[in-house]
């Protein structure tokens, strides 16, 4: 990772440093590179919804934005999860790539990790396992890694991005690890991990710190992710679901799973994550006659560019970076 | 005193008296020192209130007090009963907090902050209702510093720093199935007032599962026909009081329980706000002790059941004499589990608190009670009420031959035979 910049206090100084150039040029090419990769494989691009009467609910305590849609209260995406299931009616495997506004916890503000505004590679695919949604997100990853690598080699030297650092991640061979394995080691160390909770920062730190190539999470505990992660029928309380963790310390850069889809577990999930179900009309209304089986998952892009350029913070790879309770341009 | 408020069936008078008067009138008024004759008075009134009919039984050999006696090398005497307790994960300075008022008119803005205030200089937990959020609005841009629930946040925070309560109390907001949509919990938990609670871990959600006025059933609000229409998307209404009147039923839905769905909702509670405690509040349901266990075992720091007594709220007159189990029911149903269980339901005085506290209650909760003691004088009242109280548990835990809250047991009360 290159050295901590303190946050810009003005767009021009954020904009005129070569790094952020550099930055922004690999992030371009990452988006091409992501298209191509994509729409290669037979997925359609759609453009996503920006604001709706529901969005998903989120997760950690991150808030929604209002919005007055002629007297309706309508909110700004912080994930477009519900559009990508309901998409699966025109197109067997869609991708968006998606900005979301979620305005997260004062406390993420230093974790290098987190924006209000971010963009997301959304990927859904028809009648496909989580397996099938790894696989689509490691050779994704790979895809991309290795077309920068090769096509910006300057960029990433001025950057000072040890490129050594991706010769496992081209590969395409990615590591798999359980929610309770990474529970368990993260005790061992020393780390106070909640096994029914989320994988916390800190800790998502540590296990991303360990590892030389990134890695997936798999087996979440339900009660740690919203309502659309199905359960596994075999394994009650767990979800089929999975994160992409990044190695080198950057943490997570994806989060997917096999989505719920039958009407009354979606009905009875929503009340388990303390939702009241009234507000998601026109999804209920299109779960009860029928949302396809998928798998999908979600790159953060800025957190993705984060990596590949080893920028210190996930801001240095926006171009108008707003930050967790920072005021900015 | 403004005393807009009256509460039938709740003995407004005395707690009034108390609000004026404070320590002193835990005793019988002193003009009659002397003179007067005093002996029994009649037990309560309700006769399916467990607790309005037990009675607290001291002991004559009191081995703890044998203890007490050595720990101070004199005579121990009820001013040596340390009422600190943890509630909810909080340190308190009594076995004491401040209830939900819930989102009825009574409770919002004055009265609300002052309670807030009060309870801050106390130094014990304050709970925040739901729908204050979807009723009386979260942050308008003209009125930043007024909104009542951050206002009330802020009061409190400010009070409790001036009385040197930093470490001691806290602040519980509560959501409830309608509260969802308006995300309380998320909007609290990212809002810089409430940075400092967050940094001494002195913020609780609590969630709402019931309450003891309507056991079974959801908020119920008597609107004006114009507030009905801003809160429609939200609310149904119900037009109980005619279709030509100007004020409608505002009903809203207690919201569907089951075991995994409260375990599951409070894993996502500990999951998303990990800096904050998780309270739950349970109405007093036949199935109350399954339903504080599940709550415990999924990780909830506290459990307060509402005894069918309790509530500031609106409610259906029948609702208010037949539903629901009294709290000492409720009470010697979940028993002592080591757990922290809080208790609320009609509770203004010391006797009550102590006979709930010895059935297994961590502290008790002040509702009607602290709203009157308010109303009656927004600076002192509830000071002063609770400095009633606090003299009675003194007087009545040394009683019973201890010294510390958490010492009561249930053989300290005598309960009437079922």
């Amino acid at each position: 990772m290159t050295s901590t910049l303190a946050f810009p206090s003005s767009p021009d100084q954020h904009l005129m440093r070569e790094s952020t150039r550099a930055t922004l040029r690999v992030q371009s090419r990452m988006l091409a590179a992501t298209r191509a990769f994509l729409t290669g494989r037979g997925f359609q691009e759609l453009l996503p919804p920006v604001i709706g009467p529901v969005t998903d609910p989120g997760i950690r305590g991150s808030k929604q934005v209002d919005v007055d849609f002629y007297g309706h209260k309508y909110k700004l995406m912080t994930s477009a999860i519900l559009y990508k299931q309901a998409s699966l009616l025109a197109f067997d495997k869609i991708f968006y790539i998606a900005p979301n506004v979620r305005l997260e916890p004062l406390e993420t503000a230093v974790t290098h990790r987190h924006l209000a505004e971010f963009h997301q590679i959304d990927v859904e695919i028809r009648d496909a396992r989580r397996e099938d949604a790894m696989e689509v997100a490691e050779q994704l990853v790979a895809y991309v890694v290795d077309e920068v690598v090769r096509a910006l080699p300057d960029d990433l030297e001025l950057l000072g991005r040890d490129t050594d650092a991706f010769r496992e991640v081209v590969q395409g061979v990615f590591g798999r690890t359980t929610h309770q394995e990474a529970t368990a080691d993260l005790v061992a160390l020393g780390h106070p991990q909640d096994p029914g909770a989320e994988i916390d920062w800190q800790g998502e730190e540590i296990i991303s710190a360990k590892s030389s190539r990134p890695f997936f999470v798999v087996d979440y505990p339900k009660g740690s992710r919203g309502f659309y992660d199905r359960e596994d029928p075999e394994q009650p309380g767990v979800l089929r679901n999975f994160d992409l963790i990044a190695p080198e310390g950057y943490g997570e850069l994806a989060s997917g799973s096999e989505r719920e889809y039958d009407y009354a577990a979606l009905v009875t999930r929503m009340r388990e994550t303390g939702e009241n179900p009234a507000k998601y009309g026109w999804y209920l209304d299109l779960a009860r006659r029928g949302i396809p089986a998928s798998s999908g998952f979600g790159i953060g892009l800025e957190r993705f560019t984060r990596y590949v350029t080893g920028r210190t913070a996930a801001w240095e790879a926006s171009a108008y970076p707003k930050v967790p309770g920072v005021v900015s341009a | 005193m403004s005393t807009v408020l009256s509460a039938t069936g709740f003995p407004e008078e005395q707690v009034r008296y108390r609000a004026r008067h404070g320590a002193a009138a835990a005793f019988p008024a002193l003009e009659g020192y002397g003179t007067g004759l005093l002996g029994a008075v009649p037990a309560g009134q309700d006769p399916g209130d467990l607790l309005e009919r037990g009675r607290i039984v001291p002991p004559v050999f009191m081995p703890e007090r044998l203890k007490k006696l050595i720990e101070l090398a004199r005579e121990p005497l009820y001013t040596d009963v340390e009422l600190d307790a943890v509630v909810g994960g909080f340190a308190s300075r009594l076995p004491l907090y401040v209830s939900a008022f819930g989102s009825t008119q009574v409770a919002s803005h004055d009265l609300g902050e002052a309670a807030g205030r009060q309870a801050g200089r106390l130094g014990i937990p304050m709970v925040i209702g739901e729908n204050v959020v979807p009723v009386n609005g979260y942050r308008s841009a003209a009125e930043a510093e007024v909104s009542p629930l951050l206002g009330r946040i802020a009061a409190y925070t400010r009070a409790a720093a001036s009385s040197g309560n930093e470490e001691y109390g806290g602040v519980v907001v509560q959501q409830s199935t309608e509260d969802a949509d308006a995300e309380v919990w998320n909007l609290v938990y990212s809002d810089p007032v409430c940075e400092p609670l967050l940094a001494t871990g002195r913020l609780a959600f609590e969630l709402k599962v019931g309450q003891g006025a309507k056991p079974g059933l959801g908020g119920l609000t008597v609107l004006g026909r114009e507030a009905a229409g801003r809160v429609a998307e939200q609310y149904a209404t119900d037009e109980v009081f005619g279709t030509g009147g100007d004020r409608v039923l505002r009903i809203s839905s207690p919201g569907t329980f089951t075991e995994e769905i409260l375990r599951q909702q409070i894993r996502l509670m500990r999951n998303n706000f990990p800096r904050a405690k998780v309270w739950v509040k349970l109405h007093p349901g036949r199935d109350v002790a399954l339903a504080a266990a599940t709550a415990w075992a999924a990780g909830a720091d506290s459990v307060t059941v509402d005894g069918a007594e309790a509530g500031t709220a609106w409610a259906p007159s029948g609702f208010l004499g037949q539903v629901g189990l009294p709290l000492g029911e409720c009470l010697t149903r979940i028993g002592r589990t080591g757990n922290c269980l809080l208790a609320s339901g009609r509770m203004w005085e010391g006797t009550r608190a102590v006979k709930a506290l010895a059935l297994g209650a961590h502290a008790v909760g002040l509702g009607r009670a602290a709203l009157l003691a308010v109303d009656e004088d927004a600076e002192d009242g509830l000071v002063r009420l609770v400095e009633s109280i606090a003299l009675e548990l003194r007087l009545l835990i040394s009683a019973v031959g201890k010294y510390r809250v958490d010492a009561l047991d249930a053989k300290d009360v005598l309960l009437p035979p079922a």
